[in-house]
């Protein structure tokens, strides 16, 4: 990798995870919700 | 095998898909010269943002069916894929800065995807604050189709807007997902992240129609 | 065809004379008016940014604000005395009580932007004069553009709860639009641009109209069905 190439994969790793976590609690609160009498 | 049940496989499977498009994304798909490794959290802002808009046409699509046709069935539909898509619209409005920021230098801008989906975000709002200050089912149905097939026509509204009159300025308000010419291996990761959220998209509005099922058959008894 | 104009007249006619005889809510809004203008006025430095540029977003913004408090009440008439179920068993056609709702909260609006206006050129001291015309042009197609689809959603909105916190939250996302296409128009025409600049925005707006008239025409009935 040269070294122009900026060095911003804190961010690419923030986003990477944040979206599974929503995804998962979304899927966890329909499971959840389903369950309810 | 029951919605729900369906629903939540096919949740999990584009979970685990998603593991595969993030492997594809970050092993097997070239770093952008310019932008970085955080040019590729586009990998997942824009199917979101895409399936936001999806979301918004089904429930328009599925108010105007239910004037006509009057059954609850498309407005428990249109109640799903609301919820669902008020979802994705959080990922781009989350993701969205954090993309920015690194590449922007701010965490927001008023560029064409964001700007669209923060209005479709709006639009979705609307719509679920007005089904939740109706207890009427059929009043509730029938607005919500209404307010829906509103919806509807003013996101073809601004799309056919862009192709009429192409000499104005671009308007913040376009839902136009850029895809700048992109060499075929980013052109082939985004494809299949479009995949894994349509995917996600379907198993999720499965459940929630399968909610919104439940809790008529209760109330009805 | 001829019928259906004769009911909505007669609709508006109603709504506009008891809007007229009590005159509070015209003068409520007309005040209201003066004093969003007056806001604008405090809430800038008149030495940081030059009048003209926040011009048309004062301008559109005060319209907007009158719009809503204009479609609030629209359908609050009917509330009191269970006046809609008397419209409804009448033989009046549906479509021509949108219509008449229509021309009675575009003539409100009118009024007060009629106000609003002068006011604006004089708090503001923008000038006006040279393109009138076409600027009455931008003012009544987007006012269209909010009072057709804003008659339409304060009849949903007006048999729910919280129904003044509901209109601006439904209402809006669809405001923005004409909004969009005023302010575009307006800073060109303010800024001395040529007109064949204004003419495409002015074409959207009209556009938007036609299309929402209709739409909003045709879905009414269904919001007051039973």
């Amino acid at each position: 990798m040269d070294s122009g190439v900026p060095q911003n994969a804190g961010y690419l790793i923030a986003a990477y995870i944040l979206v599974p976590t929503i995804l998962i609690a979304y899927a966890v609160s329909l499971y959840r919700r389903s369950r309810r009498p | 095998m029951t919605i729900a049940q369906k629903g939540r496989w096919l949740v999990i499977v584009g979970l685990v898909l998603l593991g595969g498009v993030y492997v594809r994304a970050l092993a097997f798909t070239p770093v952008e010269r310019f932008q970085g490794p955080a040019q590729k959290i586009f990998y997942v802002h824009v199917p979101s943002a895409v399936t936001t808009e999806l979301a918004v046409i089904l429930l328009g699509l599925a108010g105007v069916f239910y004037l006509f046709l009057k059954d609850p069935r498309l407005d428990r539909f249109a109640e799903s894929s609301a919820e669902v898509g008020t979802v994705f619209a959080g990922i781009v409005l989350t993701t969205g800065p954090i993309w920015g920021k690194p590449i922007w230098g701010t965490w927001w801008t008023w560029d064409a995807r964001l700007t669209s989906t923060l209005f479709l975000f709006f639009l979705l709002m609307g719509y679920q604050v007005l089904r939740g200050a109706i207890t009427d089912d059929g009043l509730r149905a029938r607005y919500s189709a209404v307010l829906g097939s509103c919806a509807v026509v003013l996101v073809g509204f601004i799309h056919l807007s862009v192709y009429l009159f192409p000499t104005l300025h671009p308007q913040p308000i376009v839902l136009k997902p850029s895809k700048p010419s992109l060499p075929p291996e980013m052109l082939l990761t985004l494809l299949l992240s479009f995949g894994v959220f349509l995917l996600l998209f379907t198993g999720f509005v499965m459940q929630r129609y399968a909610i919104a099922t439940r809790r008529a058959e209760a109330f009805h008894g | 065809m001829r019928e259906l104009w004769r009911q909505a007249w007669t609709i508006a006619h109603k709504d506009l004379t008891l809007e007229f005889r009590s005159r509070t809510a015209i003068v409520s809004a007309l005040v209201f008016t003066a004093l969003v203008l007056t806001v604008f006025n405090f809430g800038r430095d008149p030495t940081a940014v030059s009048t003209l540029d926040l011009a048309p977003s004062i301008l559109w913004v005060t319209f907007t604000f009158a719009a809503m408090l204009a479609l609030n009440r629209a359908f609050q008439l009917e509330l009191e005395n269970q006046a809609l179920e008397g419209l409804l068993i009448s033989p009046l056609d549906r479509r021509s009580l949108y219509w008449g709702k229509l021309l009675a909260n575009l003539a409100f609006v009118v009024v007060v932007e009629a106000v609003g206006l002068p006011l604006f050129v004089l708090f503001f001291n923008v000038a006006v004069g040279h393109v009138l015309l076409p600027l009455l042009a931008v003012i009544a197609l987007a006012t269209v553009g909010f009072v057709a689809v804003g008659t339409l959603f304060s009849a949903m909105v007006v048999r729910t709860r919280f129904a003044e916190l509901l209109l601006p939250v439904v209402l809006f996302p669809f405001l923005l639009l004409p909004l969009t296409y005023a302010v575009q128009a307006t800073a060109r025409l303010l800024a001395g641009r040529p007109l064949s600049e204004v003419a495409g925005w002015l074409r959207l707006l009209a556009a938007y109209d036609i299309v929402f008239v209709a739409v909003a025409s045709w879905l009414f009935p269904y919001t007051v069905e039973e």
